[in-house]
């Protein structure tokens, strides 16, 4: 037995071995009913078949639906044995299986849930029902025994939630255990690369952009690379809380040898879909600052969230737009880059400001409303 | 001046002293441990400490922190990685007075190292990033009455350079003089720095920490 399934077996097991004492203590105080040798002959094939299933059920490669149907059809046989025992029908005593029928449909419910144990609980039911039917007065609603029927769908149903709850629970622990053992490992390595390789990388850009010239080159690649590996090894999986992602995270990515980003310590938390559109905007308008100003231009991303907007700011001090550039673009049909981003931000329900003259460069800022986190 | 290197690799810590020796100041020594560095700090009282937030023993904040209660206090510059931006807030909230990331050239390091020795912060477009969001935070909380605020120029000032807009740029587009500018982004990090402290000082009396 492994996992959280055990306990529920084990408890079945219990039910089962207490029921069939109950039934045999039934038995006896009744005087064996009409039979008593049929009768007992009932109740040690029940204690057969529960020693057979709690030894069966114990086992993960045992269970399931062949060992289900079997235990569902010996517990009926032992149910419809029960004119044999008991003869003649007298109200409001109990079948020879006493409670003991119980356990076929708590092991159903625990197996498949809870509408499974519905199923069974119905199954068996009919079948009480049908006996009481067949032997007693007929179908009067009054003298019905639907105490038994209540206490069975009841269980079959509770049971097989609880069950199907506590296996969701185990899942949710396992990833949980699984991520933090990923987090550690991920913390390990990003101490050995910190200690060594960006280090060295830190020191190549230093002692390039010193010697000038094509180790100048060489250092500002170092650079964009260590700040990627940086990066990399910085990102860890946010455990997943509703959908939401933390904006400052998609940002830094951008940061390089000429993208300053700065963010707040706390997070700018957005739901994970806006979170995604924004860094896209942000992307967008980097991409559009490197194609007018250069590769190598430099440019800064600042995010900053005040009284539930959270603003992203993108500027750079390339030549601007002149004045009534954007409006003639968009009149001739030709929408530029800062219209796409109009249409992203507009898109999550936010506004876009586009700052820009001639020779002054252009900050282009974007703000969207957050949903309020709890500080 | 006399300038203390704290870093744990022995490359850097050691480019960055020759560094500082060719410009002319005074390394009188170069550590790679916080709890070194302490010790070391009290025999030879450096006037200014460049500090790595990451360190094998101590944590940088807490070296700031330690540093920030030696007498004479030192002047703390310090060097981070990027992505290190609570423990950047935390150390400039303990005391240092500025913050550069390790990948800047040696121009912008010596730069910020004269401004620092100077006794002014260095603020990075980061560092108001990180500043401006701190005040936001604790604007928010609760109990807002007793928190520091910034005015509204201020407030400006600061998304300004977190833009990366120069002083002199900031001068200009607001109409100020560059020693005005200069105050005003002076003036957020001694408030912070400030309230920080009396928080300190009402949580020890809280807990009782004042007896000794």
């Amino acid at each position: 037995m492994t996992g959280i399934e055990g306990p529920f077996w084990r408890v079945i097991a219990v039910f089962r071995v207490a029921s069939l004492v109950y039934a045999a203590v039934l038995l006896l105080r009744a005087g064996g009913y009409a039979h008593p040798a049929t009768g007992w002959l009932v109740i040690g094939f029940m204690a057969l078949w529960t020693a057979a299933m709690i030894f069966a059920y114990s086992y993960r490669e045992f269970r399931g639906w062949p060992l289900l149907v079997a235990d569902m059809l010996v517990t009926l046989g032992c149910l419809l044995a029960t004119p044999l025992v008991q003869g003649a029908y007298q109200p409001g005593s109990l079948p020879i299986t006493g409670t003991w029928m119980g356990g076929a449909v708590l092991a159903w419910g625990v197996y498949g849930g809870r509408r499974v144990g519905a199923v069974a609980a119905l199954i068996v039911s009919l079948a009480d029902l049908w006996l009481h039917d067949l032997r007693g007065p007929g179908v009067q609603f009054e003298t019905l025994p639907i105490n038994g029927t209540v206490l069975l769908f009841l269980a079959g149903v509770l049971v097989g939630h609880v069950a199907r709850l506590a296996r969701q629970a185990e899942t949710r622990l396992q990833r949980a255990i699984e991520i933090e053992a990923a987090g550690r490992e991920r913390d390990r390595i990003a101490r050995d690369i910190h200690d060594s390789v960006l280090q060295v990388l830190a020191l190549v850009q230093r002692r390039g952009q010193e010697i000038g010239g094509e180790a100048a080159e060489l250092g500002r690649l170092a650079g964009e690379q260590e700040a990627a590996l940086r990066e990399l090894v910085r990102l860890r999986p946010e455990p997943p809380s509703a959908g939401d992602a933390d904006l400052r995270t998609l940002l830094q990515v951008y940061g390089s040898a000429s993208v300053t980003v700065s963010v707040p310590a706390t997070p700018l938390t957005l739901p994970a879909a806006a979170a995604g559109e924004m860094a896209a905007a942000v992307g967008a308008a980097l991409d559009n600052v490197a194609r007018h100003c250069g590769p190598h231009a430099p440019a800064w991303v600042f995010a900053e969230s005040d009284g539930g907007v959270i603003t992203v700011t993108v500027r750079d001090e390339g030549p601007g737009i002149p004045e009534g550039r954007l409006e003639e673009a968009a009149a001739t049909g030709r929408l530029g880059v800062a219209q796409s981003i109009k249409g992203r931000i507009a898109d999550l329900g936010g506004t876009v400001t586009v700052l820009s003259a001639q020779g002054e460069g252009t900050e282009i800022e974007m703000s969207v409303p957050a949903p309020r986190a709890a500080d | 001046m006399r300038v203390m290197v704290v870093d744990d690799h022995p490359m850097w810590r050691d480019g960055v002293a020759r560094d500082l020796a060719e410009a002319g100041y005074e390394v009188v020594a170069a550590v790679g441990e916080g709890g070194q560095a302490l010790r070391v700090a009290v025999a030879v009282r450096p006037e200014l400490v460049v500090l790595d937030l990451r360190l094998p023993d101590l944590s940088g904040v807490e070296v700031a922190r330690r540093l920030a209660a030696c007498e004479p206090q030192p002047r703390v510059l310090v060097l981070s990685a990027s992505g290190e931006q609570e423990d950047v807030l935390e150390a400039v909230k303990a005391g240092a007075s500025g913050y550069l990331l390790k990948s800047a050239s040696k121009a912008e390091f010596l730069d910020a190292v004269r401004r620092t020795a100077e006794g002014d912060a260095v603020f990075t477009p980061g560092l108001a990033g990180l500043v401006l969001g701190e005040y936001r935070r604790l604007a928010a909380q609760q109990t807002p009455a007793d928190g520091p605020r910034l005015t509204e120029r201020e407030t400006e000032v600061l998304r300004l350079v977190a833009k990366g807009l120069s002083y002199r740029h900031i001068a200009e587009r607001l109409v100020l003089s560059h020693r005005t500018v200069q105050n005003h982004v002076q003036n957020t990090l001694n408030k912070l720095q400030l309230h920080n402290r009396v928080e300190l000082v009402r949580y020890a009396i809280e807990r009782g920490l004042d007896e000794s």
